[in-house]
Formats: C-alpha cells, structure tokens, sequence
C-alpha cells in the first residue's frame, strides 16, 4: 500500500460554508399560551363541564343552583365576598407562618440531632394522622371564637409537610459534597446555612406547594366548626346553607376555588425564580 | 528541638502501619493492612491498583475522613484533623460536588469564606510558607473556565465541572491536594487536556499531590513517583519513581520512555493481581 492509501483523510471544507440555522419560532416561548392548541382544550372542557352543570341544575333547583344564580349571587355584592375571602385568606397566611417557622425549625433540628430526631418525629406522625376536622371543634372550645383556634387549625395543616420535607432535603446533601466540606473543616452551622439549607430549597417548595392550598382547608375548616364567628367564607358558607340560599355557598366555594389557584400559582412563580438552578426547572425551560 | 517528642517532620505525609477494617466478626473486610508511605512535600505522588485495593480508603485516611484501626498517619507533622482545622488539605472527590445553585466563581470561592479561624491555625504550624490568596478568576481564566465564571454548574461539561472542582480546592492553598479518581468519569480526549491544565497549575502552586486513578497512563504523565498497591488485604506492592522531565506533553505519551514506564507499573499490577489469594478477588 503506498501511504496516501492509509492517511486519513481530513475534511479541510465546512469551515468557510455557513452554519446552518435553527428557525426563530414565530412566536417566543413565554407567549405559547395563546395559541389556541395550548388554551382550548381546558376550555372546551370548562364549557362542557358548565352545560352538564346546568343540566342537572335545571333539573333539580332545589341541590343544585343554575350556574346564571351563582353568577348574579356574586355580581350582586362582589365587597362582601371580597371582605369575607380576605378574612379567610388573611388567617389561612398567618396560620401557615406559623406553622412553617415552627416546621422549619424543628426539620433543623431533627435533622441534626438524632436524638431530637427520636422524640419529635412519632408526636409528629401521630398529630398527622388525627383528622384536624376532628381537631378543630375541640380548639374553638378551649380557644374561643377568636382568631386563635382558626390560626391553630391552619398551623397543624401545614406543619407535618413542610417538617417531612425539609427535613429529608437536609439530609439531601450528596456525599462527595459532605466530604469537600468537612476536610475544609466547615463547622456545622457554615455547612448548614451555606450547603444544607440551599440543598433543601427544592424539598421546601415541593411542601409549600402543598400547604398553600392546605392552609385555606385550614381555616375554612376552623370557620366551620366555629359557627359563631362572624366572618370568612367558612362562615358565609355555613350561615347561607343553613338559611338554603345555594347560589351564596356555591359562589363562596367558587371564591374558595379562585383563592387556592391564585396562592399556587404564586408560590410556583417564586418557584420557578428561586429554583432558576435546580434540574426541574432548567429541564422546564426547554 | 529541646522537648523529648518523637520529630515528626513537618516535610512529609507519613502513614505508619496503617490499618482499616470495615465491619466485624465473619463480615469483616481489612480494607488496609499494615500501609506504610511518606511522601515529600511538593511531590506528586499517584496510587494506582484496581478497584477495592483500599486506595481511596487510604485517601480518606490522609483526609481525616476515616480514621486507621491501627498505625498513625501525619500530614506534615500534624494529624489530619488539625490539618483540616488549618485547612491544608483540598479534597477533589470523584464527582465535581459542585454546589448547583452557585456560578462557577462562586462555588470556587466558597472554601474561603468557611472556617475563617484556619488561616491562623495555620501559621502556628511548623513548616508552612505563607502564600497569598490567589485570585480565583486568575486562576479560573488558567483551567479555561474564564467564559464560564458566571456560568452554573448545570450549564457546564463534565470535564468543566471537574476543572471547577480542581480550582476550588486549589483555591484555599493547601499543604497537600487529594484527588480521588477525578478524571475517571471523562472521555479520553478531555482527560488528556484536563491532565495538561492539572500540571499546569501544579506547577505554579507548588502543592503536593496525592492522586488516587486506576489508569497507567495517567499516573505515569502526572506523577513523581506512583505507589502500586493490590487488594485482599489491600497494601502497597511498589513504589515507582518516574524520572521524566517535566513539563510533559501530550506529545510524551507517544515517546518509548514513557512506555517503559507504564510497562513497569503494569508489570508490578499484575504480579500483584497473580499474588492476591483468589478468595478476595471476587470480594474486591
């Protein structure tokens, strides 16, 4: 063989041709959703939903309110439900700071000490495993009509979520990472505030998307078993069907809807920004 | 020295009939049997045998990760424990353990702002030249990460999450520099480069290096001297000096003499494979 046959062969070409360009969509990622392949099948459905609605509805007036009824309930007095959800709002958040300050602090602990670990963890699966519905009449008796019991109520609710997660996120940190730190003898609070608590960042907005909506069970819980409290949509609820006016609880648990949606999509919104680095969100963005 | 203290001295790691066992009883595995090293300051000592011979466990010992059943260990004159309080010693482990919500700048100026006291620490230890503190984009732009400094670790490569680990632990100056097979999950083409940009910065920071791989190549390009060690129990077969001029080339891989050398090293494995009793080779 003479050596041009064995020399391998080089593509000197492709560097002077021009690179071969991806098409700019028409419209920018974030815009997709008005595009009506993204929107109408949720749409569609709501629609179909509405009509089976009123079907029933027209049939039976008395169980069910024709959704025009629930509609002209709210058009008629939109302050009283915007008074009474933010009331209902405003304990479902205190409720939940509370329970979250409480949670997170003892996840610390737990998850640094065994034997914190130990005594707190049972106490905590046995108070999650009662029904707060349960829960809820015995602490208005103790506690009063007052905000205490309703705030107790939505604190419970959302510890034993956020206490699981976080501290399983804690003790998420690889290995390899634990090792760089301790040669570089981090003490424990360096390696808690500067490599656990960020580690467990995805864990705590896995809960907080489930307490956010928990929180208004909570309280809406607590308003009802507090019948003689004044406000909130538990107690407009309450009161409207104990009086049979269907369109005013409909519209309340219409309210109820509305306000959870709104609170997970706000909390998937700081998601989305605080979590810009985990792998969840950087598979997301393609 | 006037005090009747046995001189360690504060020039060498020095490992002592070191002994480790994992479990107990009719369990128990003798990770290390009676291991003795020394090596220089400034050298670049790699430790090379095949999986379960108890290489990175010996790693770990010199960490202060683990501690040895049996014999001592010194990190110049000192344990590994106050050596890690002085933080002489920069751990490489096998993955990057990057910190994945900190850009690359950030995570490589991490080891810095923890355990603060160390830098006083430090100098009440014999034998340690003070040096300045690098700057970490200097040192980055020298690994080729100085496009990526504000990147996170996500959006890199493997070989450039491995760089990021290497400077980060060079960043804080340490006595000594472990690396526990860092290369080990990159393609060829990549080690060979991250291999050039290893010596490169070893050069100037004048650090020792112990090096644990399992690959004869490369601990033929990177060492000074290169310590055999075999499994069941694991210990060490042979130590190896390799005499090649520095700086090394890619180009030097080709050449006889460093073939000779990597045939040396593959000599002694596999005397060592033939000696180990046949009962640890599936335990390995």
């Amino acid at each position: 063989m003479t050596p041009t046959d064995t020399a391998p062969r080089v593509d000197t070409a492709g560097t002077g041709s021009p690179l071969p360009q991806k098409k700019t969509p028409v419209l920018p990622a974030r815009l997709a959703f008005v595009r009506p392949s993204y929107w109408l099948p949720v749409v569609a459905l709501v629609v179909v939903l509405g009509f089976a609605w009123n079907f029933v509805a027209s049939g039976n007036p008395y169980l069910l309110p024709p959704l025009s009824s629930v509609g002209e309930a709210l058009a008629s007095n939109p302050g009283y439900y915007l008074h009474n959800a933010w009331v209902t709002l405003s304990v479902a958040l205190i409720g939940l700071a509370i329970g979250f300050v409480a949670s997170y602090v003892l996840a610390i602990l737990i998850s640094e000490l065994p034997i914190a670990r130990r005594a707190i963890m049972p106490v905590a699966v046995v108070l999650n495993v009662t029904p707060l519905v349960a829960i809820a009449p015995a602490l208005v008796v103790a506690f009063g009509f007052g905000p205490e019991p309703k705030l107790i109520v939505t604190a419970l609710i959302c510890f034993f979520p956020i206490l699981i997660n976080v501290s399983t996120g804690l003790r998420s940190v690889p290995q390899s990472v634990v090792q760089v730190f301790s040669t570089l003898h981090a003490s424990r609070l360096e390696m808690l505030w500067r490599v656990r608590m960020p580690s467990a960042l995805p864990f705590l907005f896995t809960s907080l998307r489930i307490v956010f909506p928990l929180s208004i069970i909570g309280a809406v819980v607590a308003e009802l078993a507090a019948p003689g409290a004044a406000e909130g949509l538990g107690t407009v609820i309450s009161i409207a069907s104990s009086n049979n006016r269907l369109p005013v609880v409909y519209a309340a648990i219409f309210c109820l809807a509305i306000l959870g949606s709104v609170l997970l999509a706000i909390i998937t919104a700081i998601e989305r920004r605080a979590l810009h680095w985990h792998e969840s969100m950087i598979g997301a963005k393609s | 020295m006037s005090l009747e203290i046995p001189v360690r001295t504060n020039d060498t790691i020095s490992i002592d009939g070191a002994v480790k066992i994992y479990g107990a009883g009719a369990g128990q595995h003798v990770a290390l049997n009676g291991v003795d090293v020394t090596i220089e300051r400034g050298q670049f000592v790699s430790i090379i045998g095949p999986s379960g011979c108890g290489k990175s466990t010996l790693l770990r010992l010199i960490a202060g990760l683990e501690e040895a059943d049996a014999g001592e260990v010194s990190v110049f004159g000192v344990t590994p424990e106050r050596a890690c309080a002085a933080k002489m010693i920069g751990l490489v482990p096998q993955t990057p353990a990057l910190l994945p919500w900190l850009d690359v700048l950030k995570n490589v100026s991490l080891p810095a702002k923890v355990n603060r006291g160390a830098d006083r620490r430090r100098q009440k230890i014999g034998g340690h030249q003070t040096k300045t503190a690098p700057d970490m984009r200097d040192l980055l732009e020298k690994a080729g990460l100085g496009d990526a400094v504000h990147k996170l670790p996500a959006q890199l490569s493997g070989g450039m999450q491995q760089r990021t680990a290497i400077v980060r632990a060079f960043g804080v100056q340490p006595d000594v520099l472990l690396m526990d097979e860092p290369f080990s999950a990159l393609d060829e083409f990549t080690r060979e480069s991250i291999q050039g940009q290893l010596l490169d910065i070893w050069d100037q920071m004048n650090t020792t290096v112990v090096f644990v791989t399992h690959s004869v190549t490369e601990a033929v390009r990177l060492s000074d001297k290169v310590l055999v060690m075999s499994a069941g129990p694991g210990r060490v077969t042979a130590s190896v000096d390799i005499t090649l001029e520095r700086p090394r080339s890619e180009a030097m891989l080709k050449t006889p003499e460093f073939h000779h050398f990597e045939d040396t090293i593959r000599d002694h494995l596999q005397s060592a494979w033939r000696q180990t009793p046949s009962t640890s080779s599936t335990a390995a």
